[in-house]
């Protein structure tokens, strides 16, 4: 190997660093190495002069090797990166030594603190000699993209995909599009017909000629990486099924929530008091146009539990986010129907945080809805009222404004249920290879800089599958998720990073090990040749299947086992 | 035991004034701002939340809106419109007629109309009943006083106190209800006889200075309300005690005509006074007028005003036109003392003083029984 040419750059970071590091100390120890023919510092390295010295040097001197010893990668490698490429050199031939996040942010005594960064650097110097030059690698976009789930969600994503000019598959499990909203009557809180919005959604979906809807129909596999997915579609025609296959370049998970089963809680009587019922039965007859009881009587007193299921230690402890205003909405659907009518509406808090909530919660008040409120874990109980009552049940409960233990006379009880993950969101999760929080709900890339991404490229979660929201919510979600694929597919390709792990095809003794080792799922096997194959746009380089390799047939480029020894050893000079 | 809720009782408040009660989502700023809130009496979300819960026997139970001078500082702060200050005057109107055990205050409050025709009745029916009486009698209608007195000072003076029995009667009724229904009937309160004897110089107090309605910010209301109190003291103690002094000829001792002149000049001046601020809602107190609070007022003008008419026609020496207006007056006066002390506005006279008196019997026994309840556990515990 020829002598190469480094040049050694410590960072002051203003005097973030070098108030604690002694830089010219650093720069002086790493002056007197072999093969180091710049060794500077600077107050900003990652400034704009800061770079164009690291230019300038690597022309003037014909540097081929740089050491960054400054904060942490993850804040500024791309930057340096970006610097030598620009310079000429392959971009992979910068090391960065932390010495801002693990030196003087950590340490009090500078002389401690120095002798640390110095031997950091060093690990960098030795590590960035044995580096080898990468390229990245371009693969093709496939502007076709698969929904699944066709409820608001999915069809909102998928009307957006399609009108921006990209083919669109909507695979939805049911016979029809529209999910929970369509057994919605109004929307809270404007009292717009929930029917009229799903027929226009899905007049579009179908006339749409970018659209293709599997109604019947389920995701079986999903192969391939960003860009390039395989997707497997089973649909069941009354007695017969079909399969299909295409390829996408993204995915829009969208298949929403299923409603909390309210007999789980037993003091509410629900399924043994026949006029104890769950708020998608009361929709159901809101549609039918009729208030009424099992007997058919109207009901003089009507009573709304909130928070069933939701916001408690036993069931849920999120807020299911809806139902409050879906409350709102009953108590004003029952005094328009019947105007003597009581509603008593029994909450632990009213969450009414979103845009027209607030006036919502005080036109209700004014039509004389009686809000209750009970404590949290504190659940009120029903029971059959006696025979001198005037009513058919009684709900017992501490309430927490009085401060008094009273009971509410009751016909008709409306049980607030809140929004579940569905059974199969598990296996839709790994289908698409994405991880679900501890309520089931599939985790975003960042909860709040990224909410619509996921740790997967190329797969995207919106609308409820992602956590409790309403319609507006949910739609400004598959828009994002649109938005997004199509700002991606627009290119036509992407570019992939080039650190990835390889198997060597001749150690490999297809053991197997690493392929349910790796959390991204990016090992393939392939059985007829018995080897396991990385699919490097999938792999994400975390290393895992490296060191678990029996044979050790997994290298990882960039982390090679001679880059890491050599880091070692010059820590240890 | 829980307590069963009633939703249909805020519909029963309406036709009392309460209209907005509903609104009120707890906040707590009405009983944060109130000047009258303080430990154990704290109002006015608690009672607005016993009205919107329709907890009935709570509300007869509560001497908080009486505690309440309906100053409108908290309409003023609530964020929701509720309008706690107006909600109180109509639970006031409603506990009237809670302890009203003849259900004519009920009745008046339900329906103005009712009460004007009852007033008007009464008027009638007094009218009649003094000129069948003077005329059977051989009264002169010309003669003002002496033997032959149209209607003579003594009688009439019979008549007052046979009147003021009745009244008494039944307000002491109406008032031993109220101590039932707020003292009473609580058996978790001990109310030992000597608390009773300790805490009665408030009665008087409150009555006479309406000390309490002082604190409000705007003094006003307060002065109005005072000199009010002060002039109808003095007119019904002249009424009732010395009624046969103010009718002997020229001579009227000036004691009787200095008092009987200011009482005039208050009754009229602070009534027309009222009127207009209803008027005009020129404070909060005057804001919502109820049909009994004009009928009230228009009573007490015209009994004011006829009365002082017939003094100076007596003075001036037309004494036929000077019975007349005797005959006019009274029939102002008795509906006024008969009907509207007993079963509306007028009877808040007795139970405010009362709720202070027996808030303040209330809140020491309560004392009472939390140190009682802390002393034992206190002993018992090791000394450290
Ligand atoms: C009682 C009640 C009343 C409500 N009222 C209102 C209101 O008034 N206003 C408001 O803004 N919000 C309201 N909501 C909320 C509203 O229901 C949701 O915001 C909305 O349904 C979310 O849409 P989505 O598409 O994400 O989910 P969903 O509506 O659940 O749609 C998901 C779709 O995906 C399909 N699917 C699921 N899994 C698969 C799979 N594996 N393969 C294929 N397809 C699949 C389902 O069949 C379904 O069609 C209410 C909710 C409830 C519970
Ligand atoms: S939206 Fe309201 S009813 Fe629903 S879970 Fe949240 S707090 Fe409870
Ligand atoms: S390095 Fe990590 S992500 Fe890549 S294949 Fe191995 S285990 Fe999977
Ligand atoms: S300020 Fe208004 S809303 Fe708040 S507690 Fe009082 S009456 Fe209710
Ligand atoms: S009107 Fe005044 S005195 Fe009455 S409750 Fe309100 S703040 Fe208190």
């Amino acid at each position: 190997m020829e002598e190469q040419r480094i040049g050694v750059y410590v960072c002051q970071c203003g005097t973030n660093i070098a108030k604690v590091v002694n830089c010219e100390e650093v720069v002086r120890a790493l002056s007197e190495q072999p093969g180091v023919v710049v060794a500077k510092t600077y107050k900003y390295m990652c400034s704009n002069p800061g770079q164009e010295m690291i230019i300038a040097d690597i022309q003037e001197h014909g540097l081929d090797r740089i050491v960054v010893a400054a904060c942490s990668p993850r804040m500024h490698e791309p930057t340096f990166r970006k610097a030598i490429q620009t310079a000429g050199l392959n971009p992979y031939f910068v090391e960065m030594a932390n010495i801002r996040e693990q030196c003087s942010w950590v340490h009090d005594d500078p002389q401690v603190a120095t002798d640390k960064a110095r031997a950091l650097t060093f690990g960098a110097l030795h590590r960035v000699a044995k580096h080898e030059p990468l390229e990245r690698m371009s693969v093709e976009m496939c502007p076709d993209v698969l929904v699944i789930g066709g409820g608001v969600c999915g069809m909102t994503a998928a009307l957006e995909l399609a009108d921006g000019g990209n083919h669109v598959y909507l695979v939805e499990r049911e016979g029809t599009l529209g999910g929970n909203v369509a057994r919605v009557d109004l929307t809270a809180p404007y009292l717009d017909s929930a029917r009229d919005l799903i027929t226009a959604l899905v007049t579009r979906v179908e006339e749409h000629k970018r659209i293709d809807v599997l109604v019947h129909s389920q995701v079986s596999s999903l192969e391939g990486f960003v860009g390039n997915f395989t997707a497997t579609v089973e649909t069941i025609w009354g007695d017969g099924a079909s399969v299909s296959q295409f390829r996408v370049g993204n995915v829009v998970v969208a298949t929403g929530y299923k409603e909390f089963d309210a007999s789980r809680v037993v003091h509410y009587g629900y399924g043994k008091l026949p006029n104890v019922i769950t708020s998608f039965e009361f929709e159901k007859m809101l549609r039918a146009g009729r208030i009424q009881t099992k007997e058919g009587k109207i009901p003089q007193y009507v009573a709304i539990i909130h928070c069933v299921g939701s916001r408690s230690k036993e069931f849920h402890t999120y807020c299911s986010r809806v139902c409050c205003m879906t409350a709102l909405k009953y108590a004003h659907e029952v005094k328009s129907a019947i105007p003597n009518c009581y509603v008593s509406d029994v909450y632990i808090d009213m969450h009414a945080f979103g845009k027209g909530h607030e006036d919502f919660y005080k036109r209700g008040s004014e039509a004389k809805t009686l809000f209750l409120m009970y404590a949290k874990n504190d659940h009120p109980v029903i029971r059959k009222a006696g025979p001198g009552d005037d009513c058919e049940m009684l709900i017992e409960v501490n309430e927490k404004l009085s401060g008094e233990q009273i009971e509410i006379p009751a016909d008709l009880v409306i049980l607030m249920v809140g929004m579940e993950a569905r059974e199969d969101s598990d296996a839709v999760a790994r289908l698409v290879n994405i991880s679900r929080d501890k309520d089931g709900w599939f985790i975003e890339s960042h909860p709040k800089l990224d909410p619509v991404a996921t740790t997967t490229d190329g797969i995207y979660i919106a609308g409820v599958c992602a956590a409790p929201k309403d319609i507006p919510d949910t739609v400004a979600q598959a828009r994002a998720a649109a938005g997004r694929i199509l700002a991606k597919t627009i290119r036509g390709s992407i570019e992939i990073d080039a650190v990835f792990a390889e198997i060597d095809e001749d150690k490999c003794s297809g053991c197997r090990v690493c392929n349910a080792l790796c959390p991204y799922s990016a090992i393939t096997y392939d059985a007829s040749k018995k080897k396991s194959t990385v699919i490097s746009a999938v792999c994400k380089a975390c290393g895992a299947c490296v060191a678990a390799c029996p044979s050790g047939a997994i290298k990882a480029r960039h982390f090679t086992d001679s880059q890491i020894f050599a880091q070692i050893e010059g820590v240890l000079t | 035991m829980a307590i069963r809720v009633n939703p249909k009782l805020i519909d029963e408040l309406e036709v009392y004034g309460a209209e907005d009660v509903q609104n009120c989502y707890h906040c707590g700023n009405c009983s944060a701002v109130c000047p009258f809130s303080k430990e154990p009496y704290i109002f006015p979300r608690r009672p607005m939340r016993y009205l919107q819960m329709g907890l009935e026997d709570k509300l007869k139970g509560s001497l908080e809106p009486w505690l309440c001078y309906y100053c409108g500082q908290c309409s003023e702060e609530c964020p929701r419109g509720a309008e706690p200050g107006e909600t109180m005057m109509s639970l006031r109107r409603w506990l009237t007629s809670k302890y009203d055990f003849t259900g004519i205050s009920r009745a008046f409050y339900k329906s103005g109309k009712v009460e004007l025709f009852t007033v008007i009745g009464a008027a009638l029916l007094t009218a009649l009943g003094f000129v069948l009486w003077a005329v059977l009698r051989g009264g002169d209608i010309n003669s003002y006083d002496g033997p032959n007195a149209f209607l003579p000072a003594a009688s009439i003076h019979i008549f007052d106190w046979a009147l003021a029995g009745v009244l008494l009667a039944l307000l002491l009724t109406n008032c031993g209800r109220m101590w039932w229904f707020t003292l009473g009937r609580d058996k978790q309160l001990r109310t030992p006889f000597w608390l009773y004897l300790k805490k009665l110089y408030l009665l008087p107090l409150h009555f006479v200075t309406q000390k309490r309605f002082a604190t409000c910010e705007r003094k006003r209301p307060w002065a109005v309300h005072l000199a009010l109190v002060v002039s109808y003291l003095i007119m019904l103690v002249l009424i009732m005690f010395f009624l046969d002094l103010m009718w002997s000829g020229p001579e009227i001792d000036w004691r009787v005509h200095v008092f009987g002149y200011i009482a005039t000049v208050g009754l009229l001046g602070t009534t027309i006074f009222a009127l207009r601020a209803r008027l005009k809602k020129a404070e909060p107190l005057y804001a919502h007028s109820h049909e009994t609070d004009w009928i009230f007022l228009i009573l007490l003008i015209f009994a004011a005003f006829t009365g002082i008419l017939q003094h100076i026609l007596h003075r001036v020496g037309f004494d036929a036109a000077a019975n007349v207006t005797y005959i006019v007056h009274l029939m102002g006066v008795v509906p006024m003392l008969g009907l509207e002390v007993p079963f509306s506005k007028w009877s808040h006279l007795a139970y405010r003083p009362l709720a202070m008196y027996f808030s303040a019997i209330r809140a020491e026994a309560k004392e009472r029984a939390e140190k009682e309840a802390v002393e034992p556990t206190l002993a018992a515990q090791p000394v450290a």
